[in-house]
């Protein structure tokens, strides 16, 4: 077994002390990231990027995989205790997990939403560490052609297929790779819509894009509408814990949810909010107790939560084989990568094999840590949600500020920052995803350089998207993924009003 | 799950201007990111595809989904403003709030460099602290100093990062 073999060379570099203590340093920062509203874990690790570049990349990458399955944990204490549901992969755990709080079962919420984490980010580990070695083992052989039509997938997934409104998802995307050919074009040399601006021909910096649009628009935005009331937070007496029957009702959906969430991550279907949906239904369906549903019924907890942490094992798969992004998150991960010189994609696990299995294997070990920091702290992470508003939004602008700032040591950043901030105030206010356009800006060089590539080789002949088998394929695919869920809808749409005639 | 239908076709709906105004700007920015690609300069000579085609083709689409966007808001489709966990969707709409952390934002970043990194975000978080309606101002102004003055060490002792000491040269 050569995966296992590498997976134990990879507990070797992540088991040493440091490497230990940056792991702890990421999910305590993860959970905190994700408890707290406001900023979540894509924000953090773009806002980290600055200020990690003289850690070795392999202390980085797993503190930043700390990160990224530690935001999904805290995600879900908010969402049980605060009534307002912040990602939209959580709209299930504050529907059921809510509502057995507020009947006096916080903590067994608490407790199956982070066992159920820890069960599925660990099978979704396990299903990462076996499928990525033989997936990058694939795609070795996939030409230039084929690069550019995923990428291209990547990018219709993520704007159109999934999102509420396919015209708005590919906006938000144009945006993004708009702003991702501002600079200098390295292959040419010519500069492009740098404005004359001596400053803008580095290109913009996706730290300032990302900071922009999330933090500050976030801002922005929950200040000219900020709920006046407190917010009930519910309070958590002890820790969190279940007692046997909870544990009964739980098992199931852990592992129907991990079944259905690593598929979905793993394709780029833009995120976590399908398979939560689809569990939670599913569990409806087959429970004995289908009244409970909607009041507060355990399995609409364990389920879904589980999902959203299987399906962010799964978004890593294409990450580290194809160098696909399928989320934000994944997004940042990815330019993270590009700035240590290192490019995610089958090579990887060649070029830097004791990097990625670091990387994994530290994703075992930041799971077992979630699990001991989330059931008996929980009371701790619950108070955090007592921080006055005021101040805690006005900490997240401060930190955006330095996090930019020392990027080029520039004011000339900060006032891009404030343009983003705006845009990102107007995305919010007119329904805008801001996930497209931060996979537009990070994805849309690379875009640009296979597309590049593939003409080159092919001498200028634009046919050999369609000649070449793989690619074809891949394009073929991208044409339904547009094309299909249109027309399901409008169809949808017909049918409810036929419906809506006749009675 | 609850059974809401934010986007209700209403047949003769009425047409949101803010709608219609923002549909209209990406149409605009297509357009002009289509004045800009003629000023890349194709001078590739060994380049099959010249740095002037991506853009072109980024142009193009940017104008086109702009104008079917424009399309949709002229026959009255609205867009239906995000909700986030701190957000009230029947709060009135404050955009004050808004212009105060811009302002003090931009403003501090102006000072931030003569005056000092702890002087330029201390106003920025003062700012931010008043847009959300925090009125307690000696508190406000002690924190804003705090969490400056902390931010400043921890990043450049903690993380040897360089930031414009400003007024307080020596001082820190």
């Amino acid at each position: 077994m050569d995966a296992l073999h590498s997976l134990f060379a990879g507990f070797g570099t992540a088991l040493t002390p440091l490497n230990l203590l940056w792991a702890l340093v990421g999910v305590t920062l993860g959970t905190l990231v994700g408890v707290l509203p406001g900023i979540g874990p894509a924000l953090t690790v773009a806002l980290l990027l600055p200020v990690t570049a003289k850690l070795p990349p392999v202390s980085a990458f797993i503190m930043f995989a700390g990160i990224y399955y530690g935001g999904m944990f805290g995600g879900s204490t908010t969402s049980i205790l605060l009534n307002t549901p912040g990602e939209s992969s959580s709209i299930i755990t504050a529907l059921e997990g809510n509502k057995m709080a507020r009947k006096g079962r916080a903590a067994a919420a608490l407790a199956t939403a982070a066992i159920g984490s820890f069960v599925a980010g660990t099978i979704g580990t396990m299903l990462l560490t076996f499928a990525a070695p033989a997936i990058a083992e694939i795609a070795v052989q996939i030409p230039p052609t084929a690069k550019f039509a995923l990428i291209l997938l990547a990018f219709v997934t993520i704007s159109a297929t999934f999102g509420g409104s396919p015209l708005r998802g590919l906006i938000s995307l144009f945006f993004g790779l708009a702003i991702g050919l501002v600079g200098t074009d390295l292959q040419s040399g010519q500069a492009r819509f740098a404005l004359g601006y001596p400053e803008l021909l580095d290109g913009i910096d996706f730290v300032t894009v990302v900071i922009g649009l999330f933090a500050i628009g976030e801002t922005l935005y929950v200040a000219t509408r900020l709920r006046k009331d407190k917010g009930s937070v519910i309070a958590l007496k002890g820790n969190a814990s279940m007692n046997r029957e909870d544990w009964r009702r739980s098992w199931w959906p852990w592992l129907r949810g991990t079944a259905l969430g690593f598929p979905f991550g793993a394709i780029p279907a833009g995120g976590a909010e399908i398979p939560t949906f689809l569990s939670y239904t599913l569990e409806k369906k087959l429970s004995k107790h289908p009244e409970e549903f909607g009041q507060g019924a355990i399995e609409g907890v364990a389920g879904p939560e589980a999902a959203n942490n299987a399906s962010a094992a799964g978004v890593l798969v294409p990450l580290l084989t194809l160098g696909l992004p399928t989320s934000a998150t994944a997004a940042i991960l990815l330019a993270a990568f590009q700035q240590y010189g290192l490019q995610p994609g089958p090579l990887l696990f060649v070029t830097n094999g004791d990097l990625v299995w670091g990387l994994i294997a530290s994703l075992y070990i930041g799971n077992a840590m979630l699990l001991a920091l989330n059931l008996p702290l929980a009371p701790i992470w619950a108070k955090l949600l007592l921080i006055p508003r005021p101040f805690l939004y006005a900490g997240i602008l401060v930190f955006s500020t330095v996090g930019v700032y020392s990027l080029n040591n520039s004011v000339f950043d900060l006032f891009l920052l404030a343009i983003f901030g705006v845009i990102g105030y107007g995305m919010r206010r007119f329904d805008f995803p801001v996930t497209p356009a931060i996979i537009g800006v990070i994805l849309g060089p690379t875009a640009e350089n296979f597309f590049r590539t593939a003409m080159q080789q092919s001498n200028g002949d634009y046919s050999v998207f369609v000649t070449q088998p793989s690619s074809a394929f891949i394009l073929v695919i991208v044409l339904l993924a547009l094309v299909v869920p249109p027309l399901l809808r409008a169809r949808g749409r017909r049918a409810a009003g036929r419906v809506g005639v006749q009675s | 799950m609850t059974n809401q239908s934010p986007h209700s076709p209403a047949p003769r709906a009425r047409i949101s201007w803010p709608d219609v105004l923002v549909a209209l700007g990406l149409t605009v920015l297509g357009v002009l990111l289509f004045v800009g690609t003629q000023q890349i300069q194709s001078s590739g000579m060994n380049n099959i595809v010249g740095p002037r085609v991506f853009p072109l083709i980024v142009s193009f689409g940017m104008t086109l989904l702009g104008v079917l966007l424009l399309i949709g808001a002229l026959r009255g489709e609205r867009a239906e403003p995000a909700s986030e966990e701190d957000t009230d969707p029947d709060a009135p709409v404050q955009l004050g709030a808004a212009a105060i952390i811009l302002g003090g934002f931009l403003i501090g970043a102006l000072i931030l460099v003569p005056l000092g990194f702890v002087f330029g975000t201390a106003l920025m978080y003062f700012s931010v602290a008043f847009a959300f309606g925090e009125r307690r101002f000696g508190l406000m102004a002690l924190v804003s100093l705090l969490v400056a003055v902390v931010t400043y060490e921890l990043f450049t002792r903690g993380l040897g990062l360089s930031l414009p000491p400003g007024l307080l040269k020596g001082l820190l």
